[in-house]
């Protein structure tokens, strides 16, 4: 089963990152965060935070998938899980970079 | 005669790609660019398919083609530099592309802007207007040409869709919210309009034009209420 | 024992029941596999008979042929039959036929489950087709948006035929999901790892994975979108604090991942018989897994990119037009790796390579256009006419009708034994292969042109009546097209010759059977030490014959199988399977008659069924398991396994952890639905929030620490020899204040036609409750098991079952109460 998790693992924490990310774009352009004395520009500070978090999430786990505790049974797997852990570090990057550059709630 | 013929075409037209406004040009434009490029692509991949058959099929080939010393080379060309590589490039530029666009689309605070309401139902159009509020229009929306117009949509029953296609993309109605679609008219003229999300039977008749007045009908239009 | 008389005694271990009993109460997944693809394929006639009527009607303009009520059903019609009637089961049952095969199994993990998922397809789509038949079909578009959909929109029964089938329906293919999962996983051959894995079956573990997370917010989005047109439960009715735009995240969180789950099969295909076809072996193996795995994840990530023109902010759509371009990246490594091994290879034009050519040159435009629409400002304006109908069409048809044919043409063998003899079958390709450019290519440009979809007619004077024209005619040649391959392989079938074993030369364990293939598929398993045993011990096929692999003995007249170890393949246990058995078409239909009440408003029949389904399943389960006579069992070679029904872990716990993440993503959706109305929808806060109390958590809380306490304590009882009552105890009165908690929250929220919010809590709390209640009946059936003799010290895996159960309504438990409580203990 490690193999399978190994592999599949990755790509899904990035779903969960990436919607979190979704979540709280949508929380900062709600009627809750002026009502928590919070702005535009605390809600870009926030985004790119947690951007900049999702990513360190995505490299650690590529760090965590070199670890001998949790090492696969086979080759492949190992090789397909590491690749994978990679695609999930462009794949944050990638996705949620307009956090960064695109207005927040427009 | 014939222009007349060519006037009434030209003022049913939906065409996308026949923009008669700043936002429906820029995406024309986009459109062009991008089915440029899809095509170039289309045929690198159909050459690419037709090359591999350059080889006369060895018919009674027994065994298959087994892995040779070739493969990681094979590997790096096909699939690191044809797979990952040139998609990745391509793309990174397209969606750079794409949200430049969309930002300038959006409707940004501009002193210049005229406000007007469009509240769908089943199935027809209300248009009510910020500089005067006693006026409202049926299925006809009139707005000043050459001047960046914020139209602020909503619903009174189902989902409907905004869209004048020579002068912007769509934008939905939705029950309980508000949307803002930013059109602009170079010329003044007649532009028509539908709804574009299905919203029951009457959805092929639930349509509307735009008309876009000089300064001298445009301020004509708001004292009199008529054009 | 000789070849001839280990198959006579084989087949008649596996057969279906003579006669036409044998249709009703066959489990085997050769006959299922061929039930779930001949009905899918009589759904894809309904489904292209509905598109010739659309064809027909929109070939002039101002065609009076249909009025728009009736355009609406059609459409309706065609595309839910496509994508939930055929797509979907045409998948299940190419999966159900050709997995255990290539997999070196003899069935599925589940074999009365796979009739079950059969039965329930059948009768859910048959309700579907009464609805059209009578002229009460759906009819606000395949993805049903609500208001339109809802009492406001559709007052008729319309609706109600789409969310009660589909939901219907949807259970054959969760059902088909768990066991797809279970048996790549566990019933492979011997020596099978990971890495030696056919590649079909890694696509095909994606898509079960995929449809396991996937369908789940559907089934959920019908679940709340019935209760509102039922009940009045407001959750998309604004006024109420509903919002419509939950339905469009709840079926595009589905609809997204669903066209993937479509596509991967029919990449499982071309990874499969491209190779073969070039006389080669698939480029970048590893690629091709990373990128399947890719692309099947990713794809949950952009079910936005259909809301781009509903208002959302820009910056959301940022989020999703990116990561939409990014799928992209996994389906171009799948292309190349594709050319690349033609390019490796000696491609020869057969019959299925000629499909596969036509998917390339068609599945290319439309992933290229696919890249188009995902560029926001482009999908503005494309989206909702007729460029997205091309575009879609382009991706379905090319992605996935064209490789299934392929893979149809190449497997024909398999299914029916016969050569291929009358050559129609080209003829068809080129006919449908320009027949559908013929169709759809021109419709990209009427889209752009301004022709919406869903209109059902048009006033000339657009530049749209020859486009139309031209659509349609070809339309009609396709449709020939497909007409001649019905009639080829229906000839072929009744008329060819017999075929020898292994026609194409390929590799894979399917290929090491008779043809066609036998009812148990492998006289004895072999071990494979290659991904292509074939290819690597072309003596193969001869000694599975002879009996030299394992279980080759026919024993005691049981249906058996081998578990193997996960990763390495190493064979665990051995399977016995249940016989032949009406019950699973007796369950699915008392199942019905919990639809059936649904839709009828007859909601006397709904408990009354639910007892039956329950006592069933009891029943169900009932058969299985072992009363501790011989466990062991000598598989050959001098091998000693354990039967799989006596170890800590049987199949029917990997059958309900599977189970439990479909369940797990349907609670998921439960919550982030609640989060959205709460964030998004404008009629918030609603009246008042739930006053959490000291009572209420409290008591709550000790049930969900209480109840895996007292299961795990039974557990260890039991294994001492000891009695399991006190564990039992503690379980169930650990469920019973869960239950307790929930009950409370309810009647604190006495309306649930009040506001979205006290509806939310409704089903929050009916969500626990029937977690719990199921916990609790499965503790409680592991101690009569216990008496029964089935459960002892050491068979105790109904029990682990029932810890799984457990846990799970404990976990749900804690989080949506304390969901629900959340909102009021803050403000
Ligand atoms: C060659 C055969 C086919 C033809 C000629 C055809 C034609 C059409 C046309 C013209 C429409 C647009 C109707 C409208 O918007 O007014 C449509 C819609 C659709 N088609 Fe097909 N189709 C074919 C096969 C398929 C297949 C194989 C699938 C799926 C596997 C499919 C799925 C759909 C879906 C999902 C819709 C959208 C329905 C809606 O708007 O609610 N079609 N088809
Ligand atoms: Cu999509």
């Amino acid at each position: 089963m490690i193999d399978v998790i190994r592999i599949f693992g990755p790509l899904f924490v990035w779903f969960a990152t990436f919607s979190a990310i979704y979540g709280l774009q949508g929380l900062v352009c709600s009627e809750h965060w002026p009502a928590l004395g919070l702005t535009l520009s605390h809600g870009r500070v926030a985004l790119v935070g947690a951007w900049l978090v999702a990513i360190g999430i995505q490299l650690g786990l590529v760090a965590v998938l070199q670890m001998r505790r949790v090492a696969p049974a086979t080759g492949l797997a190992g090789d397909v899980s590491i690749w994978l852990g990679w695609s999930a570090v462009v794949a944050i990057i990638w996705s949620s970079f307009p956090v960064a550059v695109t207005s927040t709630c427009g | 005669m014939t222009t007349l013929v060519l006037l009434v075409g030209c003022e049913n037209s939906l065409s996308t790609v026949d923009p008669a406004g700043p936002a429906a040009n820029v995406i024309a434009t986009l459109w062009w660019i991008m089915l440029a490029g899809a095509t170039l692509i289309f045929v690198f991949v159909m050459v690419l398919l037709a090359l591999t058959f350059r080889r006369p099929g060895v018919a009674d080939a027994d065994n298959p083609v087994g892995e040779d010393g070739a493969a990681r080379g094979r590997e790096k060309v096909w699939l690191v530099g044809l797979g990952l590589c040139f998609p990745l490039v391509v793309l990174a530029a397209l969606l750079a592309y794409g949200l430049v666009i969309g930002e300038r689309l959006l409707p940004r605070d501009d002193p210049a802007v005229v406000t007007v309401h469009a509240e769908g139902r089943q199935w027809e159009w209300r248009f009510s207007y910020a500089d005067a509020p006693d006026l409202v229009t049926e299925n006809v929306l009139h707005i000043p040409a050459a001047t960046p117009v914020d139209v602020r949509i909503t619903t009174v029953d189902v989902i409907h869709s905004f869209w004048v296609p020579r002068l912007a993309g769509k934008l939905d109605a939705l029950p309980g919210h508000e949307n803002v679609l930013r059109i602009e008219a170079w010329k003044p003229g007649r532009y028509a309009g539908v709804s574009a999300e299905y919203n029951g039977p009457g959805f092929l008749g639930h349509r509307f034009v735009v008309i876009a007045h000089d300064a001298e009908g445009w301020s004509a239009f708001l004292t009199d209420g008529a054009p | 024992m000789s070849p001839l008389r280990r198959h006579r005694q084989l087949t008649r271990i596996w057969q279906s029941d003579p006669g036409w009993k044998g249709w009703f109460t066959t489990v085997n997944h050769n006959d299922l596999g061929r039930m779930f693809m001949g009905t899918a394929i009589v759904f894809f006639l309904i489904g292209g008979i509905l598109a010739m009527l659309i064809r027909a009607q929109l070939a002039t303009p101002r065609s009076a042929f249909m009025g728009p009520e009736v355009y609406a059903q059609v459409f309706t019609m065609h595309g839910t039959i496509m994508m939930f009637l055929f797509a979907i089961p045409l998948i299940e049952g190419a999966a159900i036929y050709f997995l255990p095969k290539m997999l070196g199994a003899r069935d599925l993990a589940f074999p009365r489950l796979t009739a079950f998922g059969y039965w329930c397809y059948v009768f859910g789509g048959s309700m579907l087709l009464f609805a059209m038949f009578a002229g009460i079909a759906p009819d606000s578009g395949w993805f049903l948006y609500p208001p339109l959909s809802s009492t406001l929109g559709s007052p008729g029964i319309n609706s109600d035929f789409w969310l009660i089938g589909i939901t219907f329906v949807e259970i054959s293919a969760i059902s088909a999901a768990v066991e797809i999962t279970v048996t790549i996983l566990r019933y492979r051959a011997p020596g099978m790892s990971l890495d030696k894995m056919p590649i079909f079956a890694w696509y095909l573990l994606v898509v079960a994975l995929m449809i396991l997370t996937g369908f789940p917010p559907l089934i959920l989005g019908s679940v709340l979108l019935e209760l509102e047109r039922a009940f009045g439960w407001p959750f998309f009715q604004v006024a109420q604090g509903g919002d419509s735009l939950l339905w469009q995240h709840l079926f595009w969180l589905f609809g997204h991942p669903e066209v993937y789950i479509i596509f991967l099969p029919a990449a499982g295909v071309i990874s499969t018989v491209l190779p073969v076809m070039a006389r080669t072996t698939l480029l970048g193996y590893a690629w091709v897994i990373a990128a399947a795995v890719a692309l099947g994840v990713l794809s949950f990530g952009i079910w936005v990119h259909h809301m781009f023109a509903t208002g959302i902010p820009h910056m959301a759509l940022a989020f999703f037009s990116a990561a939409s371009t990014l799928v992209a990246v996994p389906t171009g490594i799948q292309i190349f790796a594709w050319l690349g091994t033609l390019w490796k290879g000696r491609p020869q034009l057969k019959l299925p390579m000629l499909w596969i050519i036509g998917f390339f040159a068609t599945f290319v435009i439309g992933g290229l256009t696919g890249v188009m629409v995902a560029v926001v400002p482009f999908d503005w304006q494309a989206h909702d006419t007729h460029f997205v109908v091309a575009h879609m069409h382009y991706v379905l048809v090319g992605g996935f009708v064209f490789p299934f044919l392929a893979g149809l043409y190449y497997w024909m063998p398999l299914l029916t034994g016969r050569k291929r003899f009358f050559r129609l079958g080209e003829t068809a390709f080129w006919l449908v292969f320009v027949g559908f450019h013929v169709t759809f290519l021109a419709m990209h440009w009427v889209g752009l042109l301004g022709q919406r979809r869903r209109t059902f007619t048009y006033e000339g004077g657009h530049g749209w009546e020859v486009i139309n024209l031209i659509s349609s005619i070809g339309g009609f040649i396709t449709a020939i097209g497909f007409g001649l391959v019905i009639i080829d392989i229906a000839v072929n079938t009744v008329f060819a010759a017999r075929i020898r074993r292994d026609p194409w030369r390929a590799g894979t364990l399917e290929w090491a059977m008779a043809n066609p293939s036998p009812a148990y598929n492998f006289a004895s398993l072999p071990r494979v030490s290659a991904r292509d045993p074939l290819y690597d011990d072309p003596a193969l096929p001869h000694r599975i014959a002879r009996g030299e692999g394992y279980l080759g003995d026919a024993y005691k007249g049981q249906r058996e199988t081998l578990v193997v170890d996960i990763a390495t393949g190493e064979p665990l246990q051995v399977v016995v399977f249940p016989p032949n058995t009406p019950l699973p078409i007796i369950l699915a239909f008392v199942t019905g008659g919990i639809f059936l009440g649904l839709l009828t408003k007859l909601y006397w029949m709904v408990p009354l069924s639910l007892i039956g389904v329950a006592a069933l399943m009891a029943l169900w389960a009932w058969g299985l398991g072992s009363r501790g006579d011989d466990v062991m069992r000598d598989v050959g070679h001098g091998l000693n396994l354990p039967r799989a029904a006596t170890v800590p872990q049987p199949p029917g716990w990997w059958g309900s952890a599977f189970l439990l993440l479909a369940d797990a993503t349907f609670f998921a959706s439960l919550i982030f639905g609640y989060a959205f109305l709460w964030t998004v929808a404008p009629n918030w806060p609603p009246p008042a929030y739930l006053e959490p109390g000291i009572i209420g958590p409290l008591v709550g809380l000790a049930g969900v620490v209480v109840a895996p306490f007292g299961i795990r304590l039974a557990e260890r009882h039991l294994r001492r020899g000891g009695t399991m009552w006190p564990g039992v105890a503690l379980a169930l009165a650990g469920a019973a204040a869960m239950a307790t908690a929930a009950i409370m929250a309810v009647r604190a929220a006495a309306d649930p036609e009040l506001h979205a919010y006290d509806a939310i809590i409704w089903v929050i709390a009916g969500y626990v409750l029937v977690h719990v209640a199921l916990a609790a009946g499965m503790s409680i059936y592991a101690t009569v098991r216990r008496y029964a003799g089935y459960v002892a010290p050491d068979r105790f895996g109904e029990v682990r079952i029932a810890r799984l159960w457990t846990d799970y309504a404990s976990v749900v438990a804690l989080i949506g109460l304390a969901a629900l409580q959340l909102p009021g203990a803050v403000t």
